[in-house]
């Protein structure tokens, strides 16, 4: 695997969370900055969360949906041309979470607003040429828990539900080029191995998304994972974290901000616990040839984390 | 007890946790200044240190900070624990123009009161209904109906305590043409009038004489400063008129764009106005800056014109 075969996900620019300097990330003029920076930093393919929030309320130029893309560049084929400048040859992947439509008591009203953005995803996936969609399978548990206390007696429904939505989404991938995968946070309902379970029920082209310190810190080693599932894994994030989760952080309404005690629960690539190189190794030796993302979410500063990532990246075997 | 007292709407973005305990342990994760924008507690004492002693919430917020605090009356409590309460929220009144949505346009409008006063709150500045793209220019009939939906809404609102004060927005479908037509269509008893200093003169309004012409609606303000007054329907009616590609700010602080808002501090003290005034940064890259510099501005140029 050579070191300009990684991508870097989007997901490096804090799109939601206080900073000085925020408001700067919904203008279109600074991701338009950003691409030729990502280029430069020897990436020459990116990773989109797909966000349906930047549709309401006119921030169009948040590049993470359908709606956003159309508006700014009429269709996918003028933004990938836009990438194109910056030295960025492809879209590789699109990541899709549900959180957005937690916020009520209303389960038909979740899963019909996931069930409809993500197919909108899914499709904007396929017109950016991208190879994957990688889907988080639930919200977060504790999100869920708040609004729904009785998650615990309603696991099997809810869990029917899930099946029967990616179901519907696999149905819909099929007929694109685009691999469907399913995301393993150690926040979600289908949590580690839990995985596993859910998967079995889809149909056999759906596939796993390996990432590294979310199996980590639910305690799963993610090499073992890797060789034992290798012919299941659709698409690797290359994650990093020293994250030790002793207080059942998965569980609460904010997982990724643990309450009891204020922590980065993820570090950029190489600053945590995660030994990426062997990871990396590993995928080499079994031959793994498909997508592989870096996601740094840990510095506010998205410079120093491309190049904390590319540095990484360069004491990599090529 | 001053005349006016001065409240912050908030333009905080998400804000992850309550309080962080462990600030020292946090900084050194990354060493940057993230640990200074990350709690609760640390940004209501930023309002509190600059004299804001106000907090305007955000109905965006409400996803975050119900899930974080439990409920709005714990918020509320952990705010005023520090110094700031909580005023009242913004409100949008979505397609209150249509009248096939009358009955949910005023729903929302009475859940949201129920919302502010859950957190203590009495003002619901509420933009009368959606962008002018993709639903103006309305007719006079869906500005009527707008103004029953005010109506309806200010009527509930006033049962609770609340007062409801029209916000209008430059890019509104409530715009130039019909914006004061819609005032004068809602009833005084209920519906009051927001003044945003910047968003009505980008309109194109020209500010003090509008003051002049509602000062008997006008409930409270959100204060800001613009340079860029007056702006054509080009600007007014595009699809995505608040968040330019360029980077280009419609808002200023007060003091750094082209208002004359001394002149209104001189109209409001021949008023003797006495209420809640919403300093908004929206567009701001750092609202901790925006703050200091607003209060700056307030004590040495604006304050001391009325007091």
């Amino acid at each position: 695997m050579h070191s300009d075969q990684f991508a870097m996900s989007l997901d490096l620019i804090n799109r939601h969370y206080q900073e000085p300097n925020r408001n700067r990330y919904e203008s279109k003029y600074f991701w338009e900055e950003l691409y030729p920076l990502i280029g430069a930093s020897g990436f020459r393919s990116i990773e989109i969360p797909y966000e349906p929030v930047w549709q309401f309320g006119g921030r169009s130029g948040v590049p993470m949906n359908r709606y956003c893309i159309n508006t700014k560049y009429e269709n996918t084929d003028n933004y990938r041309a836009a990438l194109a400048k910056g030295d960025v040859d492809r879209v590789v992947g699109v990541t899709f979470d549900s959180n957005l439509f937690m916020r009520n008591a209303n389960l038909d009203f979740y899963f019909g607003a996931t069930g409809h953005f993500a197919g909108e995803a899914l499709a904007h996936a396929a017109d950016l040429n991208a190879e994957y969609f990688a889907i988080s399978p639930s919200a977060y548990y504790g999100r869920i828990a708040h609004y729904h206390p009785d998650l615990e007696d309603r696991l099997g429904a809810f869990t029917e539900r899930v099946v029967a939505l990616v179901e519907g989404l696999a149905v819909k991938a099929k007929a694109t080029s685009v691999a469907l995968v399913l995301r393993n946070e150690y926040w979600s309902v289908f949590r580690g191995e839990h995985i596993l379970a859910l998967l079995d029920r889809l149909p056999a082209g759906v596939k796993l998304d390996v990432d590294t310190a979310h199996l980590t810190i639910a305690g799963i080693d993610p090499a073992a994972f890797i060789t034992a599932h290798r012919d299941r894994i659709g698409c690797v994030h290359l994650t990093d974290t020293a994250f030790v989760d002793d207080a059942a952080t998965w569980k609460t309404p904010n997982p990724e901000f643990p309450a009891h005690r204020a922590t980065q629960v993820f570090r950029d690539p190489g600053t945590g616990e995660v030994d990426v190189p062997a990871i990396v190794s590993l995928l080499n030796q079994l031959g793994y040839a498909g997508p592989v993302v870096c996601s740094a979410r840990q510095t506010r500063d998205p410079f120093r984390a491309l190049l904390r990532t590319r540095a990484l990246l360069n004491h990599l075997q090529n | 007890m001053p005349n006016i007292r001065y409240a912050n709407m908030c333009h905080w973005k998400s804000i992850p946790y309550r309080k962080i305990d462990n600030f020292r342990e946090f900084y050194y994760e990354d060493k940057t200044n993230t640990a200074y924008y990350s709690d609760w507690d640390t940004i209501l004492k930023y309002q509190a240190a600059l004299g804001f002693d106000g907090i305007e919430i955000a109905p965006w917020d409400l996803a975050d900070i119900l899930p974080l605090f439990g409920s709005p009356e714990n918020f509320t409590a952990f705010a005023k624990d520090r110094g700031v309460e909580v005023i009242g929220m913004f409100h949008g009144a979505h397609a209150s123009h249509q009248a096939d949505h009358f009955d949910e346009a005023v729903r929302a409008g009475r859940e949201a009161v129920e919302t502010i006063v859950k957190f203590g709150g009495s003002y619901m500045n509420t933009c009368p209904t959606q962008n002018y793209y993709g639903s103006g220019p309305l007719t006079r009939e869906e500005v009527q109906q707008c103004a029953r939906v005010m109506n309806e809404i200010g009527r509930y609102a006033t049962d609770y305590g609340v007062k409801i004060g029209l916000h209008n927005e430059f890019f509104c479908a409530i715009n130039l043409p019909n914006h004061r037509e819609l005032i004068e269509s809602t009833d005084p008893r209920y519906v009051h009038y927001c003044l945003d200093t910047a968003q009505v003169a980008i309109m194109g309004e020209d500010l003090l004489t509008f003051y002049r012409d509602y000062r008997d609606r006008i409930s409270t303000f959100h204060l800001k400063d613009t340079a860029s007054e007056r702006q054509p329907d080009s600007v007014r009616y595009a699809q995505d008129p608040e968040i330019t590609d360029d980077g280009t700010r419609w808002f200023w602080e007060p003091g750094l764009g082209t208002l004359d808002l001394a002149g209104l501090y001189h109209l409001l003290k021949e008023d003797q106005f006495k209420g809640w005034m919403s300093i908004e940064y929206d567009g701001s890259p750092d609202l901790l800056a925006s703050m200091a510099l607003t209060r700056y501005h307030l004590d040495t140029v604006l304050r001391p014109i009325y007091d």
